[in-house]
């Protein structure tokens, strides 16, 4: 490699350091093997999702990290600790609000994420592995969404967690078991912020790491998949590897992901609601955005009655999720160009299209209830 | 078969040195190119199609031995190692190992024979770990789950609120709970009341009273159906938020839910969105001096019966 300083010339410390290291865990192989690799076609903008989920998880866990040195999780601190973070703790607001649009970062890169894998039928074969993994992954940080909502104790904080909590009733057989195991007992109470608390600070973490580990680890092993059509000859002209070029362009998409949630931070700071209780007063409780097309489409008259309300909450969107799983099995042709999966293309178009519908209409509909 | 290193290279006419790399092609995982070291003039890039056969230790092309000398020399700068790069599955496509890479097997692993019942062992001793664990655990994480019914009766207001019939008159009162370790706390919660109609009594007991149970069946309370006041839990029976008492532009005054759009007329009915269920009756009482009392209950969400979990 071209770092080797030329014969004769007396190594600095910091050479030495790093001989020594390398000498008893061959860094420069690993760094080699790390940055070596190969990407078919060349990189590209669109591949830089992946690597600004890494970052924005990174980020959500050291101001996450930031926020537990003040908040506290009981139903008579949870309140006052967070809004001692806002108010008075020197850039609490700007920390809570990072991590607050930070969520909301991470759903909107993992939808393009997902939707460009999908596009790219890169789930395919060799690679259904790594897709699997990766619905995991979408089930996490939709876990993170849901149980570090009720963290702040707020009135908005305790009605998205009742709604949800009994729409997971639903679920036949262990629905009730399930609802009250979350909440830890009937209704939400010191239990349910425990439990949210623990699950959100520690389990899904440590999910999230070990399922991130072995998402990049199947990545690896199969490698990427490289853009959906040119001739062998050509991507072979285009290839590059990760570093330096994917590199650039990823730091470059983290950078942005960066300015722009601490833009949302700053400009649109958080900002709580009267403290929880059974009594909404004024407040029309909403869940966050992204689940506000679920929100809205329970509302649809076809979603009515006891069965419907199944449908509608766990029925279709369960079936959703197996179809999801069951893709690369059930679509094992080979292409993988987009323009020809008409299917893929149309289903696609309709899944975004009407979740882009359902949360406009929820919006809309606000108007109407004040 | 593939090349082998060291393998002496033939051209048409004669030997000209002997394979010393071999380069692979990182998109169809072939051999794309030998290098050939030139009997001490230099090495040369010879692509796989001017070779003519390979055998053990001979590599034959089909080129002369100028026209090699004239191919591309090799420069090492070009190319890193099969180590130092990451394409899938490339190992597995090269065959020129000079031949195999042995590391003697430890004298004690020759003759172990219960290989199988060692690894068996260790699962076993997982489980013996783990299995006894899973009662415990499971105990100590649903200890609140399953809290007994409370059916005390709360005072909430005086009847003096309500000065028109058939509309719903929200009463907010404070309950005490005593969560676990926590101190004691007051939460609020609401009911609405309707001083009802005859013609609404009508619809909400059908000329029966309404009798109340406790979890082991026995009644605590009846509901006469000749007392004017209604009260419903606060809880809509959709998905648990929190309803109104709202006017509406057809149906005129309603019970409104904000939520999810559900709609109920002042006997609890529905008359519109999802929910699956009239609101929910609760014990009422109001004493001779107009004091209203209620017993506090709650029930699931989202069923066509009524299931009290508080």
């Amino acid at each position: 490699m071209s770092d080797i300083p030329p014969a004769g010339a007396q190594p600095t410390v910091a050479e030495k350091i790093f001989t020594f290291v390398d000498e008893r865990v061959g860094l420069k192989l690993l760094a080699a093997k790390m940055l070596n690799e190969s990407v078919p076609g060349g990189s590209r903008w669109a591949y830089v999702f992946g690597s600004i989920l890494l970052f924005i998880f990174i980020m959500q866990a050291v101001t996450g990290v930031l926020l537990m040195f003040y908040y506290v999780p009981t139903a008579d601190h949870a309140y006052a600790s967070t809004q001692y973070i806002l108010h008075d703790v020197d850039y609490g607001w700007f920390l809570l609000s990072y991590h607050f649009w930070g969520s909301t970062a991470m759903v909107v890169c993992v939808f393009a994420h997902m939707s460009q894998v999908f596009l790219w039928g890169a789930y395919k074969k060799p690679r259904e592995l790594i897709w699997l993994v990766g619905l995991a992954l979408f089930a996490l940080v939709m876990g993170f969404g849901f149980t570090g909502y009720l963290l702040p104790w707020d009135q908005r904080a305790y009605w998205a967690t009742t709604v949800g909590v009994e729409i997971m009733d639903k679920i036949p057989i262990m629905g009730d078991f399930l609802a009250r195991f979350l909440k830890g007992g009937p209704t939400p109470g010191q239990m349910t912020l425990s439990r949210f608390f623990v699950i959100h600070v520690m389990v899904l973490p440590a999910a999230l790491i070990a399922l991130a580990g072995l998402h990049l680890f199947l990545f690896r092993c199969a490698g990427p998949a490289g853009p959906f059509r040119g001739a062998p000859a050509e991507l072979k002209a285009k290839t590059d590897y990760f570093f330096p070029r994917q590199i650039w362009k990823d730091v470059v998409g983290m950078a942005v992901v960066f300015a722009s949630v601490s833009a949302m931070a700053f400009w649109e700071p958080v900002v709580l609601l009267e403290e929880a209780t059974p009594d909404p007063g004024d407040y029309h409780p909403e869940p966050e955005w992204y689940f506000l097309f679920i929100f809205q489409h329970l509302r649809l008259k076809m979603f009515s009655g006891e069965f419907g309300q199944f449908l509608g909450s766990m029925g279709l969107p369960g079936l959703l999720g197996v179809m999801l799983v069951l893709l690369p099995f059930f679509d094992r042709s080979p292409e993988r160009n987009i323009f020809k999966r008409p299917f893929a293309l149309i289903g696609w178009v309709m899944l975004t299209a009407s979740i882009l519908l359902f949360t406009v209409s929820a919006i809309i509909n606000r108007e109407f209830l004040d | 078969m593939q090349p082998q290193l060291k393998s002496k290279v033939h051209c048409s006419d004669r030997e000209v040195g002997e394979v010393s790399r071999v380069i692979m092609d990182p998109l169809s995982h072939e051999v794309s190119h030998l290098v050939v070291s030139m009997n001490g003039a230099g090495e040369r890039q010879v692509p796989m199609g001017a070779v003519q056969a390979v055998t053990d230790d001979l590599v034959q092309l089909r080129t002369s031995s100028s026209e090699v000398m004239g191919m591309q020399p090799f420069n090492r700068e070009d190319y890193v190692t099969l180590h130092e790069v990451e394409i899938p599955g490339l190992e597995k496509h090269i065959h020129v190992t000079p031949g195999e890479v042995l590391v003697p097997f430890p004298e004690l692993e020759r003759n172990v024979k219960r290989r199988a019942f060692f690894a068996n062992l260790t699962y076993v001793t997982g489980l013996f770990i783990g299995l006894p664990l899973v009662y415990p655990v499971m105990k100590f994480l649903m200890k609140p789950m399953y809290a007994p019914l409370d059916n005390g009766w709360l005072k909430i207001g005086h009847i003096g609120k309500m000065k028109v019939e058939d509309a719903g008159i929200q009463f907010q009162y404070k309950r005490k709970i005593k969560e676990a370790y926590l101190h004691e706390a007051e939460i609020e919660k609401n009911v609405w009341l309707v001083k009802a109609s005859p013609a609404v009594l009508e619809k909400v007991y059908q000329g029966k009273d309404m009798e109340f149970l406790n979890a082991s069946g026995e009644a605590i309370w009846t509901n006469k159906k000749d007392v004017p006041f209604l009260a419903f839990s606060g809880k809509c029976p959709h998905l648990g938020c929190a309803y109104k008492w709202r006017k509406h532009k057809v149906l005129g005054q309603v019970f409104l839910c904000p939520c999810h759009l559900s709609i109920y007329d002042a006997s609890g009915r529905v008359l519109d969105g999802p929910a699956p269920r009239p609101l929910d009756m609760l014990p009422i009482q109001v004493s001779a001096a107009g004091e209203v009392q209620i017993i506090d209950m709650e029930f699931k969400a989202g069923t066509k019966s009524q299931t009290r979990i508080v």
